[in-house]
C-alpha cells in the first residue's frame, strides 16, 4: 500500500472518530445545560475540543447556542465538525480507490449534510438535539459501512489504528479535564452522570458499580475497564490487535520499533490500578498516557507514512 | 395534451440537422424514448431531473471550484434525454476512427524516427518543428509495440446535412470517459427497463479493455505487473475520473510525490518499502511529467521518469510527444497522412481548415471573418477562440492583430452549424447543439472503440460551443445494436 494512502486512511479515521466524540459530547452537554440553568459552563468541552484560550472560552461558555454553532458549523474553528468532516472527506477523496464506494458515498453525504444551510439554522432556532442526532447517525452509518463493506486488508488495519489511537487520546483528555475542573465545578452525581452519558458509559457504570457515583469508579471505568469500548485499555488492546496485522516480512525494522512502543504502553495501562494512578497523580498519569500516544502517532508518521 | 406541451415548438426551433426530428417526423431510433417521455407528466420528468442531480452529488461525481479559499462542489450539467446513434451510423464512425488512428499512430512513429512524410513533402517540416508539443526527447526512441496513442478521444460533429466531421483528435490525455460510464449508470436508474428495450450496446467493458492493454505493455515479464494511474491530485478538475478509472481497473492511483526513480527504474513508496512500477497511465501533461527534462518547476511529475522511459524500464501511456499529432495546424494534414500511409481515401471528413501562416488562406479568412471560427493551434477547452458570427468588431480586430503577430498560432474554419438533439428544459423539449467524443483504445491486439462516448451539449440557446467551461453539459450516448 502506498504510504500516502495509509496516511490518508489513518487521518480519515482519526477525524471521523473525533467527530463522533465531539458530537456526543455536545449532545449530552446541551441536555445537561437544560437541566441545570444556574451556572452551567461549557468550559470543559471547549477546553477539550477547541483551541480557544481561557478568555475567549469564557466569553461564550455560558451561551449554549453560540457554543454549538462554534463547535459544529464555524468555518474559523479548525476543530468544528464542519471542518473535521471536510478534512475526513478530503482524505477519503484522495484514496477513493482504496475505500469502498459505499464508504465514500457515506462520507460524501455526511459532508453535504453538515454543509446544509437548513441544518445551521436549526442549530440556532429549533431543537439542537434533533440536529445533533442527525449528525451522530451519519457518523454511526460511517462505522457500520466501514465494518460491513471494507476488506480486512492493510487499509482496514490503518483505519482502525487511527480510530483507536484517537479514541485513546480523547478518553484521556476528557478525564483529565473533567478531573481538573473538579474544584471549580459543583461536584455531584449529575457531574459524573453526564460525563458518562457523553461517552456512552452510563449504563455500563450502573451495572458495574451499584453504589452511586464516585470519582474512583469513573477513573477505573474510563481507563481500566476491558469491556468499555471507550476505555484507554480497550483502545490500546484494539490498536495492538490491528497493528499485529501489519507484521510482514517487509519493513520489519519499522514494525519492531512501533511494536515496542505499543507493547510498552499496553503494559503500562494493563498493570495500573486505581490506587497506583492516584498515587502518581491523575493529571501526571493521564499526561503520560497522552504523551505515549503522541509518540506512537509520530512513529507511525516517520516509519509508515513518510513519503515526501 | 402533454404531447403538445412537451414538444410544443420543438420542430419550429430546430434549424439544420436534428437528431430526433426530420420533416415533421420522429426518427425511428427516438420513437421508443419519446413515447415514454410523452406518457410522463411534467412533474415526473422534473423529479427525474432532480434525482439525477442528487445522484451526481451524493456519489461525489463533482469537480471542485475553489473560490475564496473554500471549495464549492459543482456537477457537470447532465441532460436526462439520451442521444441515440443508430447501428449504421456507428459502423461508419467506427471504421472512420479506426482508419484515422492507424494513420496518426504511423505519423507519430514516422515523425519521431525516419521522417519519411517530411522528406516526401507531404507535411511541411516547419509546421512540425514549430509545434511546441514536438518533443526532441522522443526522437529515435522505439516505444513499446510502436504504439503512441493508447487512448484517444476523437471529437466528431455533424453539419446541417448530417455529415460527420472530425473536429479534433485528442491524443494526449483525453478526459471525459468517466462521464460516458456514469451517465449510463444514471440513465439506468432514471428510466428502468428502457435500455434493454432499446437494444443499447453496453459501455461497461471500457475499463477492462484499458486494463488489458496496460498489462500487455509491461516491460517486465511478470504475471502481475504493477500498473499505476498518475494523477495531478485532488485539485485537478478531472480527479473524479482518475479515481473512477483506478477503481474500475483495480490499479493504484498515485501522485508524483508517491513515485521515485532510482537507477532508471520507477518505484512507488509503500508502507512495505519501494515497489517497482511497470506501466504508468498518466493523466499529467507532457510538460509536467519530468522536471529534469521539461518544466523544472513542476511538482506534479517525477524526476528522472523520462530516462526510465527511454531505457524501456517503464511504459508510459499515452506516449510523450503525442501533441504533435493533435496540433490544430497539423490536423489539416491528417487526410493527406491517411492517403500517404494507408493508401486509402479518408472515411471521415475533416472540417476545411485555413492555415493562417499561408498568405492566401489568411487573406481569405480576413475577408470572411464573420463566418469563421478562429482557434489557437494549441488551445483547448473552448478558450482562446473566436466565433466570427457572434463576435464584436473589437474582438475581431483584436484577433486579427494577434494573428498577424504570430500566424502559426492560429487556424480558421468555417462555422459549422452543429446538429441538435432534444434536451429537457423546464417542462419542454428544446433542441440544443451537440458533438460526440467516442473513446478508442489501442493495444498490441489492435484498436477497440467502445460503442458509446461522451455527447457534449451546448445548453445555452443558439450556442455552438459545447465545452463545459463555456456552459456545456453532457448526455448519455446510446449506440443501438440493431
Amino acid at each position: 500500500m502506498l504510504s500516502r494512502v495509509a496516511d490518508s486512511l489513518y487521518w480519515m479515521s482519526r477525524y471521523m472518530e473525533r467527530t463522533d466524540g465531539i458530537l456526543r459530547m455536545l449532545r449530552i452537554n446541551y441536555a445537561s445545560s437544560q437541566d441545570d440553568i444556574q451556572d452551567f459552563s461549557w468550559r470543559p468541552v471547549l477546553r477539550i475540543f477547541s483551541y480557544l484560550n481561557d478568555e475567549q472560552a469564557a466569553a461564550i461558555s455560558n451561551r449554549s447556542r453560540e457554543v454549538l454553532q462554534y463547535m459544529v458549523t464555524d468555518r474559523e474553528n479548525a476543530n468544528s465538525v464542519l471542518n473535521i468532516v471536510t478534512r475526513a472527506r478530503e482524505n477519503a477523496r484522495s484514496v477513493q480507490d482504496h475505500i469502498t464506494k459505499e464508504l465514500w458515498q457515506c462520507l460524501n453525504e455526511f459532508y453535504h449534510t453538515v454543509r446544509d444551510g437548513n441544518l445551521v439554522r436549526g442549530l440556532h432556532e429549533d431543537d439542537p438535539v434533533s440536529i445533533l442526532d442527525v449528525l451522530i447517525r451519519q457518523g454511526l452509518l460511517y462505522y457500520g459501512v466501514t465494518d460491513v463493506t471494507m476488506a480486512r486488508g492493510e487499509g482496514y488495519a490503518f483505519i482502525n489504528i487511527g480510530k483507536f489511537l484517537e479514541r485513546g487520546v480523547q478518553s484521556a483528555d476528557i478525564l483529565d479535564i473533567k478531573f481538573s475542573e473538579l474544584d471549580t465545578a459543583r461536584m455531584d452525581t449529575t457531574y459524573w452522570k453526564y460525563l458518562l452519558l457523553s461517552i456512552s458509559g452510563y449504563e455500563l457504570y450502573l451495572k458495574t458499580y451499584r453504589s452511586g457515583f464516585d470519582a474512583r469508579n469513573v477513573l477505573e471505568l474510563v481507563v481500566l475497564n476491558q469491556d468499555f469500548p471507550r476505555s484507554v485499555l480497550y483502545s490500546v488492546k484494539q490498536l495492538q490487535n490491528y497493528f499485529e496485522r501489519l507484521n510482514t516480512d517487509h519493513n520489519r525494522e519499522a514494525w519492531q520499533k512501533l511494536n515496542f512502543l505499543i507493547g510498552r504502553f499496553h503494559s503500562r495501562i494493563k498493570y495500573s490500578t486505581v490506587d497506583s494512578i492516584l498515587q502518581e497523580g491523575i493529571h501526571t498519569y493521564l499526561k503520560g498516557v497522552r504523551q505515549d500516544l503522541f509518540e506512537m502517532g509520530n512513529a507511525f508518521n516517520q516509519h509508515y507514512f513518510a513519503y515526501s | 395534451m402533454q404531447t403538445t406541451e412537451l414538444l410544443n415548438s420543438y420542430f419550429a426551433e430546430t434549424a439544420g440537422w436534428d437528431e430526433m426530428y426530420t420533416d415533421n417526423n420522429v426518427r425511428q431510433q427516438y420513437r421508443c424514448v419519446l413515447d415514454l417521455l410523452e406518457r410522463m407528466t411534467i412533474e415526473e420528468l422534473n423529479r427525474k431531473e432532480e434525482l439525477a442531480k442528487k445522484m451526481f452529488m451524493s456519489q461525489g461525481i463533482t469537480f471542485t471550484v475553489y473560490n475564496s479559499g473554500e471549495g464549492i462542489e459543482k456537477i457537470f450539467p447532465f441532460d436526462i434525454i439520451p442521444r441515440i446513434i443508430t447501428a449504421s451510423e456507428w459502423n461508419y464512425i467506427e471504421t472512420g476512427i479506426r482508419q484515422r488512428l492507424k494513420a496518426l499512430n504511423l505519423f507519430l512513429k514516422d515523425v519521431y524516427n525516419s521522417q519519411f512524410i517530411l522528406k516526401d513533402g507531404v507535411v511541411p517540416t516547419e509546421i512540425v518543428y514549430s509545434c511546441p508539443h514536438f518533443l526532441r526527447e522522443m526522437i529515435g526512441f522505439p516505444v513499446p509495440h510502436d504504439i503512441y496513442v493508447h487512448v484517444a478521444g476523437i471529437d466528431l460533429i455533424r453539419d446541417q446535412d448530417g455529415t460527420f466531421y472530425i473536429l479534433e483528435d485528442n491524443l494526449r490525455t483525453p478526459s471525459g470517459v468517466s462521464y460516458m460510464l456514469e451517465n449510463r449508470e444514471i440513465t439506468k436508474r432514471l428510466f428502468p427497463d428502457l435500455i434493454p428495450r432499446n437494444n443499447v450496446r453496453t459501455v461497461t467493458e471500457y475499463p477492462d479493455i484499458l486494463h488489458r492493454n496496460l498489462v500487455a505493455l509491461s516491460p517486465r515479464q511478470t504475471a502481475s505487473p504493477t500498473i499505476v494511474l498518475l494523477t495531478p491530485g485532488i485539485y485537478n478538475s478531472a480527479y473524479f475520473e482518475h479515481t473512477t478509472l483506478a477503481r474500475l481497473m483495480g490499479v493504484e492511483l498515485v501522485e508524483g510525490r508517491d513515485l521515485v526513480v532510482d537507477n532508471h527504474r520507477v518505484y512507488m513508496r509503500t508502507t512495505a518499502g519501494l515497489q517497482q512500477v511497470d506501466v504508468i497511465y498518466r493523466r499529467v501533461d507532457d510538460e509536467f511529467l519530468d522536471p529534469l527534462v521539461f518544466r523544472p518547476d513542476s511538482i506534479l511529475g517525477v524526476a528522472g521518469i523520462m530516462s526510465a522511459y527511454r531505457k524501456g524500464n517503464v511504459a508510459i501511456v499515452n506516449a510523450a510527444g503525442n501533441g504533435v499529432a493533435d496540433d490544430k495546424a497539423i490536423y489539416a494534414y491528417v487526410p493527406a497522412m491517411i492517403r500517404y500511409y494507408l493508401n486509402e481515401e479518408p472515411i471521415l471528413k475533416n472540417v476545411p481548415t485555413y492555415q493562417l501562416d499561408n498568405r492566401d488562406h489568411r487573406e481569405y479568412v480576413f475577408a470572411n471573418m464573420n463566418s469563421m471560427v478562429v482557434k489557437r493551434t494549441n488551445g483547448s477547452g473552448g478558450y482562446g477562440m473566436l466565433m466570427g458570427h457572434s463576435a464584436s468588431a473589437e474582438e475581431i480586430d483584436r484577433f486579427r492583430a494577434e494573428i498577424i503577430k504570430d500566424p502559426r498560432q492560429y487556424i480558421a474554419q468555417p462555422i459549422i452549424n452543429l446538429s441538435s438533439a432534444p434536451c429537457y428544459m423546464h417542462g419542454r423539449l428544446r433542441p440544443r447543439r451537440i458533438d460526440l467524443r467516442p473513446y478508442a483504445l489501442c493495444g498490441p491486439g489492435g484498436i477497440q472503440i467502445v460503442p458509446g462516448g461522451l455527447t457534449r451539449v451546448a445548453l445555452r440557446e443558439g450556442s455552438l460551443v459545447v465545452n463545459s467551461s463555456q456552459g456545456g453539459g453532457s448526455k448519455d450516448t446510446w449506440v443501438l445494436a440493431s
